[in-house]
């Protein structure tokens, strides 16, 4: 073996030690860097990897009526996940729920694709289970491993009323849903929100804040604790909802809708407080909460009926006769004109080359204002049209609240129409019209249409004497007051005088409506509203005065015959049921 | 006493002997800690394995020290072969991963043979330089050994374990630097690797040419040699691109990833990703022993081995990473000292030769852990867990302490 004293050199020996130390070196400053300059860095970054933050919804609050009873409730159902990565036989594990639930496996892994969003994020494989299922499924824990359940709260309907038009109902937030919110970040996906109705006007009391938790997850995303430094935000549940509903009256009226087509309103006039309101054909207030079969659904959602459509904000129709006090507001107005003075009712009348026809076609006789009321005779305001021309009947109608939306608590109203002659020339042209359409306008046909709910808020004006405020399905604490009315006191009187009348004189065509109870005092006006689609509408609206107390209501029967006999017997019923209420 | 006789005991040095005993002493530790909540079988608890390891390892290691030196060098080369044959033999294994890295012989563990082949590469490489000094101011006599290297590394390679054959490559320069051949010549091998690599940015590439050509001008080489040797690494470097798509894709996507980690937080990146967060939350004195979050939330990956220095840099900070890296330095420069003042070539060489495998451990295990580099499956020397490789860094440990005992026999 060859032996030298050094076989390198002392420079090679220092060269090889400063490539060493200048390695040690560089990785010593990429330590100094991460730990010590980018430790405030890193450390945010440690704690966000491992802390989860998890939210918890709030349970919505509760909608109840006027007697505190609670028409919408919340019940407990189970929603039940998947973490696909804990999952040991997807097949065996699904056909395992199937069995227990009684849902076909098929559908499970169905929504297991559907809902598959990443190996250790729950997925949903079925909702809508019941305590009971949720328990069987416990019982089998050991066979399902990787799938757990999730508590999820929905809308119940405990009373035995279903007002699915004032309630409305909630969806389930989702993407969709979520990108079209405004307030986009108050949702989660999987949170519920008010859809329509009360359920939607009154979401900001009713949706609750949301609670936070903090858990410590692994890198697998299990969560393995609670986190110490940092303090879970509670869940704060919605506020319940008060409504002016009464569980009785609204049984009652509905009861009384079964198998027909209409809308009925009953209400306190002085404070627009509505206690029951219909719009039939309704649909089972569940109907969204998913626990309806697709049968039901669909057979609600292609009724010719239209059960979906919320007719007392929604529909629209000619009043007919139900407006003639508005008429007689604007004939009133008139100082020229008299009301004691008759005109004749022939059953016809001749206007330019046209002929127009009392509904009575034997004629009332002669005629005077009160007559005209009670009787519903066409002629006589036919032949009263010189007092006014059709502006100032559209500012009549306009300050008895048609033609703009009554601003009821439940969204989606329609304002209908009221003619005037802006809107007469858009339509027809300035000269495609005539005065002779003041001859329908004046009996509440021809262009104009209403909604039942500016009937119902007519009606409240009328018994009010202009004094009524907005309606509403909700308590207020200060109802918004009516102010456009500036009626004298003697049209008032003459008014509210003929509309008695309607009731209880000889010919009245309301009498069918009175319930004779002794200290109860109905007003009303019937209505007949020819419509130009099919059958007549039939309408009763009127308000019973029991001392010191007064209920106003509105029955619309669509194609439902005449306004007397058909509606007005509706209308007893009601009063009847009033007559026994407490408040 | 029989041993006094083979080697004295106050000969050793202890120096390399307290710096190895320290760093192993850390690894432990830290095992300790990461096996805290661990339950299962003893050989699944990163700790307790280390510690069984740890008997068979300082025995070879003894057994090292009482062998006769002529024998090592004796029998260099028949390890060499032994060293090839054993990392062939994976490859008639089942598989692991689609890799053939380990021999499974039915034991609760398995055994990494590219380990105990690198040893050998390194003590027949000091064989062949020592036996051929004066051969070296040749171009053409550094190119066996590097084919002698090669051989192993290709075969490493192909298991695939780019990190191994790395280091097996890397005790070649230094030690041919360190046996005399000219740094102008391996300035030349090394020239391809860097033209090939910086090709792939054309400022880099383009700086690159200029020192290759300044180089190429200063050490005098005839004008056709000059020539041929300048433009053909500038052909080399245009034609990488194209082998670039020649390689596997779990190898593109390493590199990919050490380009820009954060692009793909869930892949590949997120072990680069984890481990900073690691080691930057730990700050000077780390979170405490034991108390690491993302180290017992198993946010670290691989912890036991390739990334048990981020869990040090997590849980003891920095103060103690400074430590280690200063015990690490301080190890390797007495090796390279006892190689410089060793009076006998063989030794000298396989000295730094393994001064070299420690480094290039250090280097791209620690580069790996804070994103330096791209992630190779490379232990920490001493720290990491590893049967194989324990047993395989105390032979190392063994073979300086015996080569660095300056007597002669």
């Amino acid at each position: 073996m060859l032996k030298t004293d050094n076989i390198v050199s002392f420079k090679q020996y220092l060269f090889v030690l400063s490539v060493t130390w200048l390695l040690m070196i560089i990785l010593i400053s990429r330590y100094f860097q991460l730990q010590i300059i980018g430790h405030d860095q890193y450390s945010k970054k440690a704690n966000t990897n491992r802390i989860r933050k998890v939210t918890t919804s709030a349970p919505r609050g509760l909608i109840l009526d006027r007697n505190r009873q609670i028409l919408v409730d919340n019940s407990p159902t189970y929603i039940l996940n998947a973490i696909p990565g804990e999952l040991d036989e997807k097949g065996k594990t699904f056909k395992t729920i199937s069995s227990i639930i009684g849902l076909d496996s098929f559908n499970v892994s169905q929504n297991y694709k559907k809902y598959y969003r990443g190996r250790f994020i729950p997925t949903r494989l079925a909702k809508d289970l019941t305590f009971d299922q949720v328990s069987r499924l416990e019982e089998n824990r050991l066979e399902l491993k990787g799938i757990y359940y999730q508590q999820f709260a929905e809308r119940y309907f405990p009373s035995k009323i279903r007002a699915s038009h004032i309630l409305g109902y909630v969806k389930e937030v989702d993407k969709n849903i979520r990108n079209s919110l405004e307030k986009i970040n108050e949702y989660e996906f999987g949170d519920i929100i008010g859809w329509s109705g009360l359920e939607k006007s009154y979401e900001g009391f009713l949706k609750g804040t949301r609670g936070v938790q903090f858990y410590q997850v692994d890198a697998y995303g299990r969560e393995v604790g609670h986190v110490s430094d940092f303090s879970p935000i509670n869940p704060e549940p919605g506020q319940n909802i008060l409504t002016t509903i009464d569980i009785d009256i609204q049984k009652k009226i509905e009861s009384l809708m079964i198998e027909k087509k209409g809308v009925i309103i009953v209400g306190i006039p002085e404070t627009g407080e509505i206690l029951g309101a219909v719009s039939s054909p309704d649909f089972k207030p569940d109907l969204f909460t998913g626990r309806i079969s697709e049968n039901d659904w669909k057979s609600v959602l292609n009724h010719p009926d239209k059960p979906l459509v919320n007719r007392f904000n929604r529909g629209l129709y000619p009043p007919g006769s139900i407006v003639k006090m508005v008429t007689e507001a604007a004939l009133l107005n008139n100082p020229d004109f008299n009301p004691l003075s008759f005109q004749e009712c022939k059953g016809v009348y001749q206007f330019g080359d046209r002929v127009f026809g009392c509904w009575y076609t034997d004629g009332h006789g002669n005629v005077d204002l009160t007559k005209a009321i009670s009787n519903s005779c066409d002629i006589y305001f036919y032949k009263t049209i010189d007092y006014y021309d059709l502006n100032i009947l559209s500012h009549f109608f306009k300050i008895f609240g048609f033609g703009e939306p009554v601003g009821i608590d439940i969204e989606g109203e329609l304002k209908g129409i009221v003619p005037t002659n802006f809107y007469m020339n858009q339509r027809y042209g300035r000269s495609g019209w005539s005065k002779g359409a003041l001859l329908n306008f004046c009996i509440g046909q021809g262009e104009i249409l209403v909604t039942p709910m500016q009937v119902f808020n007519y009606i409240n004006i009328i018994s009010t004497r202009g004094n009524t405020a907005q309606p509403h399905f909700v308590k207020l604490n200060k109802p918004n007051k009516y102010y456009k009315m500036n009626l004298k006191d003697e049209d008032w009187d003459q008014i509210i005088f003929d509309m008695r009348q309607v009731i209880i004189a000889q010919k009245g065509t309301g009498r069918a409506a009175d319930p004779n109870i002794e200290g109860l005092k109905l007003f009303g006006k019937t209505g007949t509203a020819e419509n130009p689609h099919g059958e007549d509408h039939a309408w009763f609206i009127g308000w019973i005065e029991k001392k010191p107390k007064k209920y106003s209501i509105v029955v619309l029967l669509e194609n439902g015959g005449s306004g007397g006999s058909d509606a007005a017997p509706i209308a007893k019923e009601i009063f009847n049921k009033l007559a026994l209420t407490k408040y | 006493m029989i041993l006094s006789k083979i080697f004295s005991f106050s000969e050793l040095p202890f120096k390399i002997i307290w710096s190895v005993l320290f760093l192993t002493f850390i690894g432990l530790i830290t095992l300790y800690s990461i096996s805290q909540h661990h339950q299962g079988p003893m050989l699944l608890n990163p700790f307790k394995k280390q510690l069984l390891f740890l008997i068979p390892a300082l025995l070879i290691c003894f057994l090292i020290i009482c062998i006769p030196r002529y024998s090592i060098h004796k029998y260099s080369y028949a390890f060499y072969f032994i060293g090839i044959i054993i990392v062939v033999l994976p490859f008639f294994n089942i598989s692991h991963a689609g890799t053939s890295r380990w021999l499974d012989f039915g034991l609760p563990f398995t055994i990494q043979p590219s380990e105990f082949a690198k040893v050998f590469t390194v003590i027949a490489l000091a064989r062949y330089l020592s036996d051929n000094t004066l051969r070296m101011k040749r171009f053409t006599s550094i190119i066996i050994p590097i084919f002698f290297a090669f051989i192993p590394t290709f075969i490493v390679i192909n298991q695939p374990d780019l990190g191994t054959s790395i280091v097996m490559m890397a005790p070649v320069l230094p030690m041919l630097y360190w046996a005399g051949a000219k740094p102008f010549y391996l300035f030349l091998i090394l020239a391809p690797v860097l033209s090939m690599l910086t090709a792939f940015n054309s400022l880099v590439f383009t700086l690159w040419a200029i020192i290759l050509g300044g180089v190429i001008f200063f050490s005098r080489t005839r004008m056709v040699m000059s020539l041929f040797l300048f433009f053909g690494n500038i052909f080399l470097g245009l034609l990488s691109p194209l082998m670039w798509n020649s390689l596997s894709t779990y190898q593109q996507n390493r590199i990919l990833t050490f380009i820009n980690p954060e692009k793909d937080p869930l892949g590949a990146a997120y072990q680069i990703i984890q481990s900073k967060t690691a080691i930057g939350s730990g700050g000077l004195f780390g979170k405490g022993w034991g108390a690491g979050t993302q180290t017992h939330l198993k946010f670290l990956p691989v912890q036991e081995s390739d990334f048990i220095l981020s869990v040090i840099g997590e849980e003891m900070g920095f103060f103690m990473i400074l430590l280690i890296l200063y015990v690490v330095g301080y190890l390797i420069t007495q090796i390279v000292k006892k190689s410089y003042n060793s009076k006998d070539r063989f030794s000298s060489l396989a000295l730094i030769g393994i001064a070299t495998i420690v480094l290039a451990h250090v280097f791209v295990n620690t580069a790996m852990t804070v994103g330096l580099i791209p992630v190779k499956g490379l232990p920490f020397p001493l720290i990491s867990a590893g049967g194989s490789f324990l047993i395989s860094t105390y032979i190392m440990i063994g073979l300086v302490l015996k080569l660095s005992i300056n007597y002669t026999d």
